[in-house]
């Protein structure tokens, strides 16, 4: 046997190179010296060199001067005699990729007025004549491009370029049209790119003619003997109008090139021929379609392909051949699939390149089994002569070499067929076809992540596993297989798990990996797995005897080699000390269940906190832990306490199959964890024995999976024998450690509702009741949220400033029983409800010294004292709604007490704000002293008048009340009193009047009349006496009051009648027309009038004999008047 | 005939299994678990659009050998039908009777 018979066997599978090539135009490039001349080498690098989509579909290749084509072959006048020896020959597609140009260019360095031209031109024309001659029979194009220094002059001014054109043309015996200058100074580049395009065009025509050449050999043929032919010279056209750049073209001959081949008959001899070519023809139509985007076409020609040539396995001894032939034709339409995606064809879930990927891994399978059935016996290479002598230079694809060119009709030589099925065999023997398998599938996996099919890539890689598993990479295969139960073990696919368990269980036990051992056995050993109950038996054996640090029985069917090696390893790994193991069982769903729950989900500081943990086996057999503890986290730490630990092999920690047992965690939460959360880290089970081979499992307490089977029924099933729940216990992984609770004893003394403006006290009084002395006590107080606006205020001494919230009160250490006050005064600025909060914290002297806290909140109402309602008065008494200038009024704050305290009023003061001013020097309050109680009220007069005048209203002055609850602090409240508009009128008028009058004694009075402005006032003054009064004076009379001057009028009036008595009545009238004088209206005047004098005057009657006077009558001023 | 159904739970679980080869169940498994890649595309395609009134999804895969189809309840119970893809005596309307029948027997 030679030795790269393998990698030519192998090849055989393979598309060839020249198949899988893009087809580009060839085109020769002769007369460049790439090596020696600068100039040249950058025309070739022009050329050669980035190819990017838009420049031409050419292939440039350098032609020596002395370079050989192939031979063209006699031609044939008739085929009536010729019968082919197969259908596609091998050099072929080769020869034109690459050997035969379509068109040769011939460079060459000359100038139009190069000196020595005609030397040149014989020299240019002979190198056109060699290649010319080399190329003799072929209908490859030549081409002569002059590369020239100076830039062309345009055409027709230069006659001697075209003169010297015409001749260069004439000597090389080429056509004007075949005949370019290339300047090579500037603009290089784009002179190539068009160059280019025209050397295209040549091949374009050339490949053209050609396949019309080969068209016309159609009409020799004859159906009988020639059909290998017609598949021939339609692949051929097919492939010239490829390297046409005709797509369309192309795609047609192969179809018919592809529906000759169907028609021709298969038999044993030529069947791996037809399915050879078939299978190139296949390739091409695909992919063209693809180009010509008709993917719906490509993927119904391909399985109408694969359909056709499943059935066809040719020689049972071969079958192998088969199914890799298969294997590749799945694998190669999965490629241009892929391709075409990747250049933008839109790909489903359904029909994308990852299908045809995996079916070729089945066929590779396939490929294998035949191969385990068919080449088993095959031990040795047959001996000479060599079957497969000339493997490696067959002259057509897809043929035998032992039996080359051998028409279908011959019969095969039974011994050499033999020999050579056996000399097959031998070399599929060699074929690693797991490496295939394995990377068909890595191939589809991808695609099936690309395709969103989670679940179809999964079974795609559990096959993967399982493929290196029989590929003995055990390791691999265990770490593909624990990976994917993950997904299974979620939608509660038991049997696959199970399956897949199974097998895991056995790389780990064929690589001695101790940990995934472990784990895989708890898994299997629990409920959900559907396992006979033997092989559990088996399972639990083998752990026990791990966890004794003995080496497990291997399971059945295990190559003996590989257990050989594994028993190795085992010993090895129990070498070492001590095995300790951490098993994370929270992904695992195992025959062991916790659940842990803490009892209350708030735990003061100085309380234990309890725990329960509760603990299932489903396994079918006897447990027995040695260690169970629980981790507890907090932010900042995690500590583990231990269940039991004191009793070594605790009995209570054996668990029989089923069953469920409580174990309560008691402990102290340490001082630092106040006010934080703690979280159950994990429940931490032990197997084995320390120091030996112990094993720790480690659950989070809540389960992850569900292993309750199908859940909507679990409550109609019925409870377990067993006394806990074990399914409807709830687990609470968390729980809030917070401060001690206050044993303190806080009073707050205080008298509801504050008044809006005192200093409101409450008295704190914080006592110790708790068990021991306390320190560092301290009161916060605060206002709650949203009432913070400012308008409270606290203090702790009402001398001082108020404090800023939240007010901080330390308070000295108590002694038990001890108690101590501090008086807080809180003043409110605005009525409504104020909710105080006092924080009271503390700490106890004693070993636990955590701070405890109590919070407590108060409710304050704020109420208004009293309310102040102002009335405004002439000197008359009678109510105003307007202030004159200079005209006196009365104002009187009224207190009204709304306070249900009785208010103490300590003083009172109205500061009077200009234009308004006192009319008495100094005012003393005339409530000072005064108790009101509810609904009391209490008022005081002050007489005012304005200076100046002001059209909207004004402020008579602040109001300033000083008061107190009885027993209170004293508070000052002040307020501003509004007033009204102020007007002017240059008139005023004064009434001098007695207090009364007596009957039938005349009395005086005199009316003052003021003129305030600085002109003459001239008015009518007309006095009407009524029936009560005789009167002396002017009865009607025109005065001029000068400016800020007065007029007085004098009357004497005798009463006639006693008794209130109306006054006579002087009327002023402003005379009409009057122009001159300050504007003043008739209606001010009577309006003036009718506030500033009276209207009245009591008259009293004559004394009738001596009678006593009441007191208030014995007056001095009075009697003088008698 | 199918060679296989399944009924699968909202959570993908297998709720039901059943095929007339108990050899193959183990396979057959793996095939209805990979047509759920499937049935969970359309579903999610059919959230986006209108409502789902079809609950017949039509064939899920073709595979060399076998033929799986869909269905899916207004709870999102999925219904799996496994035919071989030889038998073409199976047609769509049959498939669909079947899907309901099972659907009626389960409800």
């Amino acid at each position: 046997m030679q030795p790269n018979y393998v990698a030519l066997y192998n090849e055989q599978f393979e598309l060839p190179p020249e198949l899988c090539a893009k087809p580009l135009a060839l085109v020769g490039v002769s007369g460049l010296d790439t090596v020696n001349n600068a100039i040249h080498k950058t025309i070739w690098e022009n050329l050669s060199s980035n190819r990017r989509v838009e420049r031409s579909p050419v292939l440039f290749k350098l032609i020596s001067n002395a370079q050989e084509f192939p031979v063209v072959k006699p031609k044939r006048n008739s085929y009536e005699w010729y019968i082919p020896k197969g259908i596609l020959k091998k050099n072929w597609l080769r020869k034109h990729l690459s050997d035969i140009p379509s068109v040769i260019v011939i460079f060459y360095d000359l100038d139009w007025n190069d000196l020595q031209w005609n030397e040149k031109i014989i020299e240019c024309a002979s190198r056109v004549q060699s290649l010319r001659a080399a190329l003799e029979g072929r209908n490859t194009r030549l081409v002569v491009v002059l590369l020239q220094n100076t830039p062309p002059l345009p055409a027709g001014e230069d006659s001697l370029s075209s003169e010297r054109a015409i001749a260069l043309c004439a000597s090389c015996e080429i056509s004007a049209k075949s005949l370019f200058v290339l300047p090579h100074g500037d603009h290089l580049q784009g002179y190539i790119v068009r160059l280019e395009s025209a050397f295209y065009d040549l091949a374009q025509n050339y490949y053209h003619m050609e396949a019309k050449h080969v068209e016309n050999h159609k009409e020799y043929l004859n159906k009988n003997t020639h059909q290998y032919l017609f598949v021939r010279h339609q692949f051929k056209m097919g492939f010239l109008n490829e390297l046409k750049q005709d797509i369309h073209t192309a795609h047609k001959h192969y179809t018919y090139a592809y529906n000759k081949l169907l028609e021709i008959r298969i038999v044993d001899t030529n069947a791996m021929e037809i399915q050879t070519v078939a299978g190139f023809i296949n390739y091409k139509l695909c992919k063209l379609m693809f180009t010509l985007n008709l993917p719906r076409d490509a993927i119904s020609q391909f399985k109408a392909h694969a359909e056709r040539f499943k059935s066809r396995i040719g020689f049972k001894e071969l079958a192998f051949e088969h199914y890799a032939w298969l294997c590749k034709q799945y694998s190669i339409f999965g490629d241009i699939f892929d391709e075409a995606v990747r250049l933008g064809l839109p790909a489903v879930q359904t029909q994308h390149p990852g299908v045809y990927y995996q079916q070729a891994a089945q066929y590779a399978i396939q490929r294998k089994k035949s191969c385990l059935e068919l080449c088993n016996n095959v031990t040795a290479y047959p001996t000479a002569p060599d079957p497969l002598e000339g493997l490696d230079h067959l002259e057509f694809y897809g043929q035998r070499p032992w039996r080359p060119g051998k028409l279908n009709m011959d019969n095969p030589d039974p011994q050499l067929e033999k020999k050579g099925i056996q000399a097959l065999q031998f070399l599929e023997k060699q074929v690693a076809h797991s490496n295939v398998i394995i990377s068909l599938y890595g191939l589809a996996v991808s695609q099936y992540k690309t395709y969103k099919c989670p679940r179809t890539r999964r079974y795609l890689v559990v096959q993967m596993a399982e493929e290196y598993f029989e590929f003995r990479d055990y390791g691999k295969a265990l770490t593909l297989f624990t990976h994917m139960i993950w997904d299974y073990r979620l939608e509660c696919w038991w049997s696959i798990l199970s399956h897949i368990l199974q097998k895991a269980l056995q790389c780990a036990f064929l690589t001695a990996t101790v940990q995934d051992y472990v784990t895989i056995s708890l898994e299997l050993l629990g409920k959900s797995i559907t396992t006979t109950t033997e092989y559990k038996a088996q399972v639990y054996e083998n752990l026990i005897r791990v966890l004794k640090k003995q080496i497990p029985n291997p399971v059945l069917n295990l190559p003996s080699y590989d257990v050989h090696t594994s028993l190795n390893l085992w010993k090895k790994v129990f070498e070492s000390e001590s095995i300790h193991l951490t098993v994370d069982m929270n992904s695992v769903v195992s025959c062991i269940e916790t659940k842990a729950r803490f009892l209350k989900d708030k735990y003061e500081a100085d309380q234990n906190v309890v725990l329960e943990v509760f603990i299932r086996s489903t396994c079918p057999f006897l447990l027995r832990f040695t260690r169970l503890s629980v981790t507890i986290n907090t932010s900042e730490y995690s500590s583990e306490f231990a269940v039991n630990e004191t009793k070594f092999n605790n009995p209570n920690l054996t668990f029989e199959s089923n069953e469920v047992k409580k174990f309560i965690v008691e402990f102290l939460p340490d001082s630092e964890t106040t006010g934080k959360d703690m979280q159950i880290n994990s429940i931490n089970l032990y197997l084995g024995i320390p120091k030996e081979c112990c094993v720790e499992l480690s659950f989070n307490g809540n389960l992850a999976v569900s292993t309750g089977g199908i859940q909507e029924f679990s409550r109609f099933r019925r409870k377990s024998a067993s006394h806990v729940d074990f399914e409807s216990i709830l687990p609470q992984s968390s729980a809030l450690v917070v401060p001690r609770k206050s044993k303190l004893n806080v009073n707050y003394d205080h008298k509801q509702p504050a008044l809006v403006g005192e200093w409101f006290n409450i008295i704190i009084t914080v006592s110790n009741e708790d068990i021991a002395p306390i320190s560092s006590v301290n009161v916060l107080v605060n206002l709650s949220e949203g009432e913070m606006d400012g308008s409270t205020e606290f203090c702790l001494n009402t001398a001082a400033k108020s404090e800023l919230l939240p007010l901080n009160i330390g308070l000295p250490d108590l002694k038990v029983g001890e108690s101590k006050s501090i008086n807080l005064y809180i003043r409110g600025h605005k009525a409504g409800q104020r909710t105080v909060v006092f924080k009271v914290s503390y700490v106890l002297e004693s070993d636990r010294s955590g701070t405890s806290i109590s919070e407590d909140t108060l409710h304050v109402p704020f109420v208004k004292p009293f309310e102040i309602n102002t009335k405004f008065s002439n000197t008359l008494f009678e109510d105003i709604s307007k202030f004159y200038v200079d005209e006196e009024f009365v104002v009187t704050p009224i207190i009204n007490c709304v306070s249900p305290w009785p208010i103490v009023i300590e003083n009172t003061s109205l500061d009077f704000m200009p234009p308004v001013e006192s009319i008495d020097e100094s005012v003393h309050s005339q409530v000072k002293g005064l108790i009101l109680n509810d609904k009391e009220s209490g008022a005081e007069v002050f007489l005012a008048k304005v200076k100046r005048n002001c059209e909207s209203p004004v402020n008579v002055g602040q109001y300033t009340i000083k008061w107190k609850r009885e027993n209170g602090l004293s508070a000052t409240s002040q307020l501003m009193i509004p007033g009204f508009e102020i007007e002017w009128i240059p008139l005023d008028i004064k009434l001098d009047l007695p207090a009364f009058g007596l009957l039938h004694t005349p009395l005086l009075v005199t009316y003052t009349l003021y003129n305030r402005s600085h002109q003459l006032l001239q008015l009518e003054v007309t006095v009407e006496g009524g029936d009560a009064f005789m009167f002396a004076g002017y009865k009607q009379i025109p005065i001029s009051i000068l400016p800020e001057s007065f007029k007085t009028l004098d009357y004497n009036l005798y009463p006639v009648v006693a008794g209130n008595i109306v006054l006579p009545k002087i009327m002023i009238t402003v005379p009409e027309n009057n122009t001159e004088g300050p504007s003043l209206r008739q209606n001010q005047v009577n309006a003036l009038l009718d506030r500033a004098l009276p209207t009245h005057l009591f008259i009293m009657p004559q004394v009738k004999g001596s009678p006593e006077f009441p007191k208030a009558i014995q007056d001095e001023n009075l009697l003088k008047v008698v | 005939m199918a060679v296989c159904a399944a009924i699968v739970g909202k959570d993908n679980s297998p709720k039901y299994f059943a095929c007339t080869n108990p050899d193959e169940e183990l396979n057959f498994q793996y095939k209805v678990l990979s047509s759920l890649d499937v049935v969970e595309e359309k579903l999610n395609a059919a959230n986006k659009g209108s409502d789902m009134r079809e609950l017949y999804l039509g064939i899920l895969y073709s595979l060399e050998t076998h033929k799986i189809y869909g269905y899916v309840t207004n709870t999102k119970i999925k219904f799996i039908i496994v035919a071989e893809s030889t038998n073409t005596a199976l047609r769509d309307n049959e498939i669909r009777s079947m899907f309901r029948k099972l659907h009626s027997l389960r409800a």
